[in-house]
């Protein structure tokens, strides 16, 4: 069975500014990259699956410039079998068609039996790549998936999806199949030391995503900008004592306390 | 059809969800900017008087869009029976709510469609004669405005970011019913799972003290609990990222995928106040937020605001309350 996992590296919480152009961001100090945390519950859960059934492999992928190889080898590390690296050029933003684009592109004559994405990126939280792959390459979809499991000697998978209100929906859906994976599914493992040492010498597979394949754009961003500051709030001063007495005093006066 | 604002509605078990009439909010707005017909579209099994309803309230044009193979929901079904509709129709806008349902249909909506997808607004505006959408981005630090290049456009509006109005519709909008075929072949919906979480009634507690990630570790949640136990009827909530890191279980999260309050009193400890989290409890009647970055987006919807570090602040505002009290 071929799984492939779509992960994407994001900007750690560190201070963030709008570039000079305000159409994207840059970091205040020297950026640190990370995986996208929904993409670490999605390639744990493939690794569960590749844990409990016979014959898996397990390719992590990503689209990005150079610097998103560092979470590939991430991916290495917690076990994938490859790691391929779609590369673009530049930083800047690129809207989830573009990505899904590149992404069904590459798995599009693999025959990968299920994708899995996570649900949303932490950076713009749009939902949309997973969804977007699945229709490009004609794959059913779940997303908001908590729970699933291979069914049907591996023809379909059972999945559980997280709706409103603390409720799930379940649905089988036959293989071929993209689903996306809901945070809190599982715990994503420690890299294991056979791991951590394959990646380190293993390369990726590496393919320059050429400006011929690049699908026209849907949307563009107008521009960034910071929010409003509110109106409503007020800042409290002095010293942590003081506004922790100021705090108190007010809660008082509101019969809150 | 051609060229309006179509909405999609969202049922559950026959019933209307709340975030349909915010839906309808936004298309109105988005009306205000852009003028065009509005149009609702229906989907389901039964789901004629729902439809005749919306049409009654709201006063759009609604098309009930009938068929056995749409009960119970599968993206694959909707998307059969919705495509060759709208592509007929030709739509300027299509609005879903941003929810787990609209989410798993939309972006499939807009391939077919060969729309553009923009989704989790919050808000638009007119910028030199045309629209642009905007949406949060880095846990709301940053707002991203957003303009499609095509024709036809899917959104998904955030829950919370618009609220339903009570509109005299003026008019009763016209009903028109479709019948459909189409059936899941790859997909078989098998109905509602366990509910995944044992309830906790956090909708009854006065004052809600709640974790999110800078509080650090398991450990320093004792701190939040102790501030709680300062306040009759309080009750400990947190993020999905505490939740999911095991903290705290999932009857405790609050926010887009967990449970909405609006408490008297609300005291965010940590939280960076990323909208999914936020559209949970803005609208408390009193907001505290502390947390040491000065730019978390949680200030924005907050009433006081405490830069500090929690893990000193907190056991100082522990400290002075017993202080005050008198002694027994």
């Amino acid at each position: 069975m071929k799984i492939l996992v779509c992960i994407k590296q994001v900007l750690d919480d560190i201070p963030i500014r709008l570039d000079e152009r305000n159409l994207w961001i840059e970091a205040e100090v020297s950026p640190i990259y990370r995986m996208n945390h929904f993409d670490e519950y999605a390639l744990e859960e493939a690794l569960r699956i590749r844990d409990t059934h016979a014959d898996v492999t397990i390719d992590v992928l990503s689209v990005g410039p150079v610097r998103v190889s560092q979470t590939l080898k991430k991916g290495l590390e917690m076990g994938a079998n490859e790691g391929i690296h779609i590369l673009i050029e530049g930083e800047g933003y690129r809207s989830p068609f573009e990505i899904a684009s590149l992404i069904a592109q590459y798995a599009r004559c693999r025959s990968y039996d299920l994708i899995l994405t996570g649900i949303m990126a932490e950076d713009d939280m749009q939902c949309q790549v997973g969804p977007l792959v699945a229709e490009l390459l004609e794959y059913p979809c779940a997303t908001a998936v908590i729970s699933e499991r291979l069914c049907r000697d591996e023809q379909a998978i059972y999945v559980e999806r997280e709706i409103e209100n603390g409720r799930r929906e379940t649905l089988e859906i036959t293989l071929p199949a993209l689903i996306t994976i809901q945070s809190g599914i599982n715990r994503p493992r420690y890299p294991a030391l056979s791991h951590v040492l394959r990646a380190k010498i293993q390369s990726l597979v590496v393919i320059a995503a050429g400006e011929s394949t690049r699908s026209k754009p849907r949307d563009r961003i107008v521009r960034l900008t910071y929010p409003q500051a509110s109106a409503k709030g007020i800042v409290l001063t002095g010293s942590p004592r003081e506004k922790a007495s100021e705090i108190l005093r007010i809660l008082h006066e509101k019969s809150l306390l | 059809m051609d060229k309006k604002i179509v909405v999609i509605a969202e049922l559950f078990e026959g019933r209307i969800q709340p975030a349909t009439p915010e839906v309808i909010a936004f298309a109105r707005l988005l009306q205000g900017m852009d003028p065009r017909e509005l149009h609702m579209i229906v989907a389901g099994q039964g789901v004629e008087s729902a439809a005749r309803e919306l049409a009654f309230r709201s006063g759009f044009d609604v098309t009930a869009l009938e068929g056995e193979g749409l009960d119970p929901y599968s993206a694959e079904a909707f998307k059969e029976a919705l495509v060759p509709l709208l592509a007929d129709r030709k739509p300027k806008y299509i609005c879903l709510p941003h929810t787990a349902r609209g989410c798993d249909l939309a972006p499939g909506l807009a391939v077919a469609l060969d729309a553009a997808c923009i989704t989790a607004v919050e808000g638009l505006q007119e910028v030199e004669g045309s629209v642009t959408f905007l949406r949060s981005l880095f846990k709301g630090k940053v707002i991203m405005e957003v303009a499609s290049e095509t024709e036809t456009t899917v959104l998904t509006v955030l829950p919370g970011a618009f609220r339903k109005m009570d509109h005299a519709a003026g008019r009763e909008g016209d009903l028109e019913v479709l019948h459909t075929d189409c059936a899941p072949r790859r997909t078989k919906p098998l109905g509602p799972g366990a509910a995944g979480v044992e309830q906790l009634n956090l909708s009854e507690a006065e004052v809600i003290v709640s974790a999110g990630k800078g509080v650090g570790k398991e450990e320093n949640l004792e701190l939040i609990r102790q501030l709680a136990e300062l306040f009759p009827k309080a009750a400990i909530g947190g993020s999905r990222l505490v939740c999911d890191l095991g903290w705290l279980g999932y009857q405790h999260q609050i926010g887009i995928t967990g449970k909405t309050v609006s408490p008297r009193l609300y005291i965010a400890c940590g939280i960076s106040g990323a909208i999914q989290h936020v559209s949970g409890m803005q609208d408390s009647q009193c907001i505290v937020a502390i947390n040491k970055d000065p730019h978390a987006a949680i200030f924005r919807v907050a009433d006081y605001i405490i830069v500090d570090d929690l893990l000193t602040f907190i056991p100082l505002l522990i400290e002075t309350c017993r202080l005050s009290q008198p002694s027994p």
